[in-house]
């Protein structure tokens, strides 16, 4: 009896001395410079190789999420959060800004294209654009789509996906098309057919109309145009189209906490870096020039690029996803 | 008897009052708090604005609606296995089979369920291609019906096989030599005494499909539920914590029904002083009939899995259909995936041990002690507290509670958020398994002169340890597999397996979440497997005592 007594306690006393161990491990002396970013990987991999290219290697450490998992972190931790440096929608950054001013204004200058905000700098640019999946296509004799409007037709009930604003940005894309094209009241007539039709295959996160595209669920679907690029060079029977009422884009940008004191040292040193050294890698996934002096490749170009005439904010987004909500 | 202090059970109930108190009110209600923000004070305009919205009531009751009846479908379902195993003389190997099979699906991350469904009922799906069409549509109600009964089976299956081995078989042969029909002798000596975990497992099911968004997120297609709401609330592309507090709160008012239920049913649970094993009727016809009603329920199970082994190690489902080896090599070829894998076991093992302390000590405070039944409620209470909060409710409460903390980004925060946000099904496979032991043990050994801890130590605890080894495992296969409330708490340097699946959910990367998924499955295979092995040396040694 003795015995199982001595070993309950020495289990218990390996037990307290583990999570002692635990909780310690984090708090170790190291000081990493930690990213937070929702970027893709290939994104993640170019930032990767402009920070070990020139003398980070080893003094950062890098993790992703998902864009509503990091927004929503954000939001909640302020600058509590354990990041030093974000990469992120760059209309998430202004609300997180707005609600928590939780951003130090960058001390570079890299010379955009377009006026951004001081305390964020665009890593990316990403466009929308139709994706088809062409054995499905044939399989159902569907007509190539030449514009979104054209998912609103009664061919394609039950073959196309799409995002919901609600949930995911990448619908905004569609969103902006429609309505710059057709105004409010045609966006909503377009945006009820194509509801119509998507039914069940309204999703809720940027990637799954691809998704559901690759796995021929759907014949076609609105998504981003660089992942249905991939996939197509990957031997995919998948194809896209550049909708006529325009590819509208969105940025992701890399900005730094302000930790007071605590900021890092060499964080804005990072971020400057990922610009300076990671654009032209960035590029050749997210073709879309967003500095000056960066080339703007013909082959990868989509044919209708376009800026929505107002400012992207998210009240103008509120505004959309009411419009949304109506024509469900 | 009323002199009896129970000094160590009081110290043991402040302590797990104590724990749940720090981390499950405290952030909640900060949490839920937020729903009565508004602009200049307090109020209900958040209240007014979602419960008079578009579609929340109509999600609500839908969510009520499909949670009930997965709830009474799967606890059927888990009956027929649970029966199989414990009334039949089906051979030992398939019973053993069956024990396996049924907690298969609680191996996996749920996050792996709707895609597996997808890619064997979809269009292109492997069922789909095998029968040659498509069975149903899987969008909707089939599909989120298919996803909630896969995913309870294995906790129902747990709670009424538990019990099932806690109930004296001879009662039955009483009821039969007295003359009773068989129908009479099946209620009278076997839903009798299971109603209680019946109920139970009704509404821990019922929960769990409630507050899940992870199905509804892939297959629910229209029919959306209140979790999806929450969900769009709290981290949609306009987060909205306020409103979805709101929601939050309002998923919470079907727990306080279900306490009340669960304590209604209380009086139904029936002590045995021994529980005697029985020589079982022959029933060949019983047997063989069972036995294929099992099997059928199993292979349904398990076919739906199957993709989980063809996806990855083909090209591209379902266009390039060639073998490779290309996405599992490309999974393992990640130079963190060993330091994340190393997290996932440290966070699961150090889960299971507090774990297991934490609900053996509320069970013994609430099924074994003379505490005044208010307080045990709070305990009850607080079981189906957690079984109600959607994980990613939790996750968020402890962001806003312990940012800035020196918990913030530790393991700790980790290990206690899966204690609690697990704490229900242990506790009442705990509470089910010490109730049903004699009531007298501790009395008698105090009479003799033993201590309490003592009496725990060598009367209770022995006879209570494969609910114990159950509990621990059940906490280590969990915390192996959760997602919802981790992903918002894991740091940097704290990220466990299933974030990192998260992670390749994003990028859409579905060969290699199914090839962690099979790593993860294996891992608890294992796990499984070492806990049994270790239940069986213990039941050896108890019988070379006897």
């Amino acid at each position: 009896m003795k015995n199982r007594k001595r070993i309950t306690t020495l289990g218990l006393a390996a037990l307290l001395m583990m999570s002692a161990a635990a909780a310690a491990g984090c708090s170790g002396a190291d000081k990493q410079v930690v990213i937070y970013s929702n970027a893709d990987d290939e994104a993640v991999e170019a930032m990767k190789h402009a920070l070990d290219g020139n003398g980070y290697e080893g003094k950062y450490l890098i993790q992703t999420f998902g864009t509503s998992e990091l927004g929503g972190k954000l939001l909640a931790e302020g600058t509590n959060i354990e990041a030093d440096l974000v990469t992120m929608s760059s209309f998430y950054l202004e609300s997180a800004q707005e609600q928590n001013q939780m951003f130090q204004d960058l001390t570079f200058d890299a010379k955009p294209l377009e006026a951004y905000p001081a305390y964020y700098s665009p890593i990316t640019k990403q466009e929308g654009a139709i994706i088809v999946n062409t054995e499905m296509m044939k399989e159902h004799n569907l007509t190539m789509p030449s514009c979104i409007k054209d998912l609103a037709k009664p061919e394609y009930a039950n073959l196309i996906s799409v995002t919901d604003i609600k949930s995911s940005s990448t619908a905004w894309l569609l969103m902006q098309a429609i309505v710059s094209e057709y105004g409010e009241d045609g966006a909503k007539e377009v945006l009820s057919g194509i509801y119509k039709n998507a039914g069940p295959h309204i999703e809720s996160s940027g990637s799954a109309p691809l998704k559901k595209v690759r796995a021929g669920e759907v014949a076609a679907g609105f998504g981003l145009r660089h992942q249905a690029v991939a996939d197509q060079a990957a031997g995919l029977p998948i194809d896209f189209v550049d909708p006529a009422e325009g590819n509208f884009s969105l940025t992701e940008s890399v900005a730094v906490i302000d930790k007071g004191d605590k900021t890092s040292s060499q964080a804005m040193g990072m971020a400057e870096c990922i610009i300076k050294y990671g654009r032209s890698e960035l590029q050749q996934t997210y073709p879309l020039p967003i500095y000056e002096g960066e080339t703007d490749d013909a082959a990868n170009k989509s044919a209708y690029p376009k800026v929505f005439p107002e400012k992207l904010t998210v009240d103008l987004l509120k505004k959309h996803q009411e419009l949304s909500e109506s024509c469900k | 008897m009323k002199n009896i202090k129970e000094k160590e059970l009081k110290g043991i109930y402040a302590l797990v009052i104590g724990l749940f108190l720090v981390f499950l009110l405290v952030p909640i209600l900060l949490l839920l708090g937020k729903s009565f923000e508004c602009e200049g004070g307090l109020g209900l305009s958040h209240y007014v604005d979602v419960l008079t919205g578009k579609g929340f009531l109509a999600a609500f009751g839908r969510s009520l609606w499909i949670a009930s009846v997965s709830a009474v479908l799967t606890t059927f379902l888990a009956f027929i296995l649970a029966y199989t195993i414990h009334y039949t003389n089906v051979p030992k190997g398939f019973k053993k089979f069956i024990r396996l099979a049924a907690v298969v699906p609680m191996l996996l991350p749920t996050i792996t369920y709707g895609f597996a469904i997808i890619y064997s009922f979809g269009k292109q799906g492997l069922l789909t291609r095998l029968f040659g069409r498509q069975l149903f549509d899987i969008y909707g109600m089939n599909g989120l019906l298919i996803g909630y009964v896969i995913y309870t089976l294995p906790i129902s299956f747990m709670l009424l096989s538990n019990t099932m081995s806690f109930i004296d078989k001879k009662f039955m042969i009483v009821s039969r030599i007295m003359g009773d029909k068989p129908l009479t002798t099946f209620f009278g000596t076997v839903i009798r005494p299971l109603a209680g975990t019946l109920a139970a497992s009704f509404v821990q099911c019922f929960f769990l499909c409630f507050t899940d968004f992870g199905i509804p997120a892939s297959v629910g297609g229209r029919y959306e539920v209140a979790a999806a709401v929450l969900y769009n609330e709290m981290l949609g592309s306009v987060p909205d914590f306020h409103r979805g507090a709101v929601v939050a709160m309002c998923m919470l008012i079907p727990s306080v029904l279900s306490i009340a239920l669960l304590r209604y049913l209380e009086k139904y649970n029936i002590r045995y002083s021994r529980i005697s094993e029985i020589e079982r009727k022959k029933g060949p016809a019983r047997d063989f009939c069972f036995g294929l009603l099992s099997g059928t329920i199993l292979t349904g199970v398990l076919c739906i899995f199957a993709v989980l082994f063809i996806v990855p190690v083909v090209q591209e489902w379902p266009y390039q259909m060639h073998l490779t080896f290309r996405h599992i090599s490309s999974v393992f070829a990640d130079s963190r995936l060993v330091e994340v894998y190393k997290n996932s076991i440290l966070v699961a093992v150090l889960t299971a041990f507090l774990g297991t302390l934490t609900v053996y000590g509320a069970a013994l405070a609430s099924a074994r002690s003379r505490l005044p039944e208010a307080w045990k409620a709070v305990i009850d209470a607080i079981a189906l507290v957690t079984n109600t909060i959607p994980g990613m409710v939790i996750g968020i409460a402890f962001l806003f509670a312990f940012s800035g903390t020196p918990l913030q980004n530790t393991f700790l925060i980790i290990i206690i958020c899966n204690v609690v946000h697990f704490f229900s099904t242990p506790y009442l496979m705990m509470k089910g398994a010490l109730s049903k032991m004699n009531a007298s043990w501790e009395t008698t050994a105090r009479l003799m002169g033993d201590t309490w801890f003592r009496t725990i130590a060598c009367v209770v605890t022995p006879n209570a340890m494969s609910t114990l080894l159950e509990v621990f495992s059940y906490y280590f296969v969990n915390a192996m597999v959760t997602v919802s409330a981790v992903i918002f708490i894991a740091g940097a340097r704290t990220m466990v397996i299933t974030t990192k699946i998260k992670e390749l959910q994003y990028y859409t990367k579905f060969n290699e979440i199914f090839v962690l998924s099979l790593l993860i499955l294996a891992t608890n295979l294992a796990a499984k497997a070492l806990f049994g092995y270790l239940a069986s040396c213990r039941e050896r040694k108890n019988k070379e005592q006897k």
